[in-house]
């Protein structure tokens, strides 16, 4: 029962004994408690989640770990073993929010539409109204050894007092109410409070006579009648004033002349966010503008940070420099720096009123600073710029990093050919380079394509584009332009619309990835004839 | 081979079973406290800042009203829930044990923080674990009630309590939805070393910065680029709106105003500010640069809130808060933001919970109680009888506005409403083209939902 061995280039290999399982019982004992352990938690949280009514994750984590039961019980799945805590954290958290993201993007789920269509119906039918001329009564509270209450109830524009019990007459009374009667004692008022609750739920009296116990005044009693009535028949709501009869129509209670009430609930609607973002012309005249923008900054972002990273990378690889320890700790400074606080104080340092890089620069230009938040082309210029400040440090460290790695012995040769330092960076180290860091220049790039933070804390997507059907700014990217369209769109939040465009986004950002890995896997043939 | 499986298998699934039988017995408990059962009072704040409870304090504060069903409910008749933040939270403990020594029903307080507290309505309160009253902001009664996430407020017999204004702020579409304990807005703040005599109209204010600045100061008055909350009272003084009202007095979203000829007024006024050389284009001033200035002597005049005080007091910069300057169309009217106490749609006991803010929470030692912890003016008429000058002036610069449109369809003006004033002042756009522009954006999106 050889397992078989892993391939490609510093791949793992496993063990290529007769069989993979350990010989010792401790072993086996280790494992199966871990597995039970592991087991025991998913149960449990399974349980829980299906008591919330959320069975799609219950059921996802279900599916999980068996998969780690199974990977971890037969042998010929060994080598899984070491990717299975990977597999399994990647199915729950990325896998499946994504799986949900898309589910959302085909309902209307946002506000207003928050509920489900049961929360809504119940919502509605809890909703009373006093019809005109009706009576208003103050009541005392009577409850009994079984749990049965009683009201006495006196008119307040005066009159004859009674009591009543669900389901019973009126009985007439006289006087004020007792602390006893007929086996029911009188709840205090300052007691009432606990008993308000199972109060408000009957209806006492008669069918046709029926009391409630008032939800908004404490201590007032009187014949409410209900305002919507649900025909589960008709599946229609029927407001029981105005007579009006509203019907579900894509989520929301809607009457034949068009009035809606609210809430509404959630309900699938197709690729209707979809068509929407297509057809919406508020999107399509400046999406292009945002799209080209989006990709111009996130490929500028990393070739010039992975420009000045490298120039500075080898530099530094000197052994002689003197103070090479601490200027590169120096230099990763703003790697440790969050976004959030950087990107800030950079757009105080850039003011043009008050900022000392303006200040500097007029300085010598003799009063002309660049417009970093009033003019396109230098809000563009302004973002570059703090962007090859935050992310210069992480480039620099991943090639000082792949610079160790290269082989001297190709150097001498070039040497010993003739080759200048320009040479030997362009036809050794940057191809080679690139075999290494090809991987995390992408995902930079796909980083870069999303960096909400940086265009947000800057200028806010501004300055604003002019004549467009909705607020746009130069420098926004897709993933702002549309956070403003999803969450600033005179409905509050839409989430289904913003899944929608996130799962848009995705598969632009997928189709533009698939072309860079395939290039990068050009570089990798190309690397291998160095 | 296959027996050992089989063996090691069912020992494996027996395992799991006991483990999970001794585990996580309850589906409610908490899975890091299994001893949260133990007697904790439910009127203790779940907030790790609690000085007073330890022991069941693991949960998190946004998971303990489900737990305080299972937990001992010995002697409460029932238990309220609120979610409150840490600047109202210490008023209502108190609260919370007269309320049980009076009715028997306990107060579960738990502390949030303001901002978090309307998203995790929207999830919290379908789900059944959201709170009986909560604090919120006005503006955001639209879009929750929209939701079916809130439940009708009534103020009872103590309406005439109430200032007015906070009243009308948290109604929508003629129901209440509130009950106020704050009101905030902006007032107008005047450096009195620069500034000899406070300015009665924006074109005294134009006239008054331009001395200010040949005097030497930079800025006589002082504004953001892109900022129309603080830029609303010179915009309703010149009779600018952003939504009417309808017959009923509730806010219309078919009635835009930000075209309108008031609003058109307003930022020509600003256009020539900008023109005269008083205020700089391109400056791109923010609301920390403008507070800064002010601060710095730089500025002898701006728009600006109570929670600028502190700031104010400890730089040592002298200031006096004066009544805002009229304009064309008379008064101007800041927007009002008014802080409350909302009832969930989703509370099992609304009229306890009413009862509660109608008995206990709207009274003068609460309210007073409230307004000594943060300093604003109060929505509770008596309260304000104890307010320092400053926040007195700014209740004054507040009476008779209106609160910020409280629909959901404000979430669409925002945007196009910065962005016009932010054209306008660097000169991209003429007024008119500005204003126009952010109508045809506000009402296109609005449409379009």
């Amino acid at each position: 029962m050889a397992a078989t061995a892993q391939k490609g280039p510093g791949g793992a290999q496993a063990p290529s004994g007769t069989s993979t399982q350990p010989n010792s019982i401790a072993g086996w004992i280790v494992r199966l408690a871990a597995l039970a352990i592991i087991d025991a938690f998913a149960v449990w949280l399974v349980y829980m989640m299906l008591g919330d009514g959320v069975w799609q994750l219950a059921v996802v984590l279900a599916i999980v770990t068996i998969g780690i039961n199974v990977i971890f019980l037969r042998p010929q799945l060994y080598p899984l073993r070491w990717v299975s805590p990977g597999l399994a954290l990647m199915v729950i958290f990325v896998a499946y929010p994504i799986l949900f993201t898309v589910y959302i993007s085909f309902t209307n789920y946002g506000d207003g539409h928050l509920l489900t269509k049961q929360q809504t119906i119940e919502q509605f039918e809890s909703q009373v109204f006093l019809p005109e001329d009706a009576e208003l009564y103050n009541y005392a509270a009577f409850r009994d050894a079984d749990g049965n209450y009683m009201l006495w109830l006196t008119p307040r524009s005066g009159g004859q007092a009674f009591t009543v019990t669900p389901g019973s007459e009126p009985v007439l009374r006289d006087g004020e109410p007792p602390d006893v009667m007929d086996g029911f004692t009188r709840i205090p008022q300052n007691r009432i409070f606990g008993e308000l609750t199972a109060l408000s739920a009957l209806r006492f009296g008669t069918d046709e006579d029926s009391f409630q116990v008032s939800q908004q005044q404490f201590g007032v009693a009187a014949k409410y009648e209900p305002l919507y009535v649900y025909d589960p028949a008709t599946d229609t709501l029927t407001n029981q004033q105005t007579g009006v009869v509203y019907s579900p129509i894509n989520g929301t209670w809607t009457a034949e002349d068009g009035s809606t009430i609210q809430p509404g609930f959630m309900v699938t609607i197709g690729a209707y966010n979809y068509s929407r973002l297509f057809t919406d012309p508020a999107l399509r005249e400046p999406f292009i503008l945002v799209f080209i923008w989006t990709v111009l900054f996130a490929a500028l972002s990393v070739i010039i940070t992975f420009s000045l990273g490298t120039l500075l990378a080898i530099v530094f690889d000197v052994p002689e420099m003197p103070f090479r320890r601490l200027l590169r700790s120096l230099l990763l400074i703003p790697y440790a720096i969050p976004a959030f606080v950087s990107v800030p104080v950079w757009v105080g340092l850039l003011n043009p009123e008050f900022g000392i890089v303006s200040q500097s620069i007029k300085a010598v230009t003799g009063g002309w600073a660049p417009a970093w938040f009033s003019d396109p082309f230098w809000a563009k210029i302004g973002i570059l710029l703090i962007q090859l400040w935050l992310g210069m440090p992480y480039m620099f460290i991943i090639v000082t990093g792949a610079l160790q790695s290269l082989p001297t012995d190709v150097y001498e040769a070039a040497d010993l050919d003739g080759a200048n330092p320009w040479h030997k960076f362009q036809s050794i180290t940057l191809p080679l380079l690139l075999i290494t860091v090809g991987p995390l220049l992408v995902a930079s790039f796909a980083f870069n394509f999303n960096n909400f933070t940086v265009i947000q804390l800057y200028n806010n997507g501004g300055p604003p584009m002019i004549g467009t059907a909705s607020p746009v700014g130069h420098t926004d990217i897709l993933a702002t332009y549309t956070y403003r369209i999803a969450f600033a769109s005179g409905r509050g939040a839409d989430q289904g619309y913003a899944a929608a465009i996130t799962v848009i986004i995705f598969l632009i950002l997928v189709v533009i990835t698939f072309f860079q890995f395939r290039y990068t896997n050009m570089l990798e043939e190309r690397g291998e004839n160095v | 081979m296959r027996n050992k499986l089989m063996l090691l298998l069912s020992v494996l699934i027996i395992g799991t079973m006991v483990l999970a039988a001794c585990g996580g017995g309850q589906p409610t408990a908490a899975p890091a406290a299994p001893a949260a059962e133990e007697a904790a009072p439910t009127e203790a704040p779940a907030a790790e800042a609690a000085p007073t409870e330890a022991p069941a304090d693991e949960a998190a504060p946004t998971e303990a009203p489900a737990e305080e069903a299972a937990a001992a409910s010995g002697d409460c008749a029932a238990t309220l829930t609120v979610w409150a933040d840490e600047q109202r939270a210490p008023v209502l403990l108190p609260l919370g044990d007269k309320f049980k020594a009076d009715t028997g029903v306990c107060l579960e307080l738990v502390q949030k923080q303001f901002g978090s507290i309307r998203d995790d309505l929207k999830v919290a309160g379908p789900a059944g674990e959201g709170p009986d009253i909560l604090i919120g902001a006005h503006d955001w009664i639209g879009e929750l009630v929209n939701s079916g996430l809130l439940a009708e407020v009534s103020l009872g017999d103590k309406t005439d309590s109430f200032v007015p204004e906070g009243v009308a702020a948290c109604n929508f579409d003629s129901k209440l939805y509130c009950l106020p304990y704050a009101v905030e807005n902006v007032g107008f703040f005047i450096n009195p070393d620069l500034v000899p005599e406070a300015p009665a109209t924006w074109d005294d204010v134009k006239t008054l910065s331009k001395e200010i600045k040949d005097a030497g100061t930079k800025y006589g008055y002082l504004i953001q680029e892109n900022d129309p909350y603080h830029f609303n009272p010179i915009q309703t003084a010149f009779g600018g709106y952003v939504f009417g009202k309808d017959a009923n007095g509730n806010w219309d979203p078919t009635d835009v105003g930000i075209g309108s000829d008031g609003t058109v007024a307003a930022f020509e006024w600003l256009d020539s500010m900008y023109a005269d050389g008083l205020l700089d284009r391109g400056a791109a001033i923010n609301y920390d640069l403008m507070s800064a200035a002010f601060q710095n002597g730089d500025a002898a005049m701006i728009i600006g809130g109570p929670w600028m005080l502190d700031g104010f007091r400890s730089a040592g910069v002298p200031y006096q808060v004066v009544p805002l300057p009229e304009g064309p169309a008379g008064q101007a009217k800041p927007f009002l933001g008014v802080q409350g106490f909302m009832i969930s749609a989703f509370s099992k006991q609304p009229l306890l919970a009413q009862t509660f803010l109608q008995e206990y929470v709207a009274t003068d030692e609460v309210m007073s109680a409230f307004v000594e912890a943060n300093p604003r003016p109060s929505a509770w008429v008596a309260a304000n009888a104890n307010l320092d000058d400053d926040l007195k002036a700014f209740g004054a610069a507040g009476l008779g506005s209106d609160a910020m449109p409280n629909i959901p369809q404000m979430s669409a003006v925002w945007s196009s409403w910065g962005t016009a004033m932010q054209l306008v002042s660097q000169g991209k756009q003429t007024p008119a083209e500005a204003a126009a522009e952010a109508q045809t954006q506000i009402e296109t999106a609005i449409a379009g939902n």
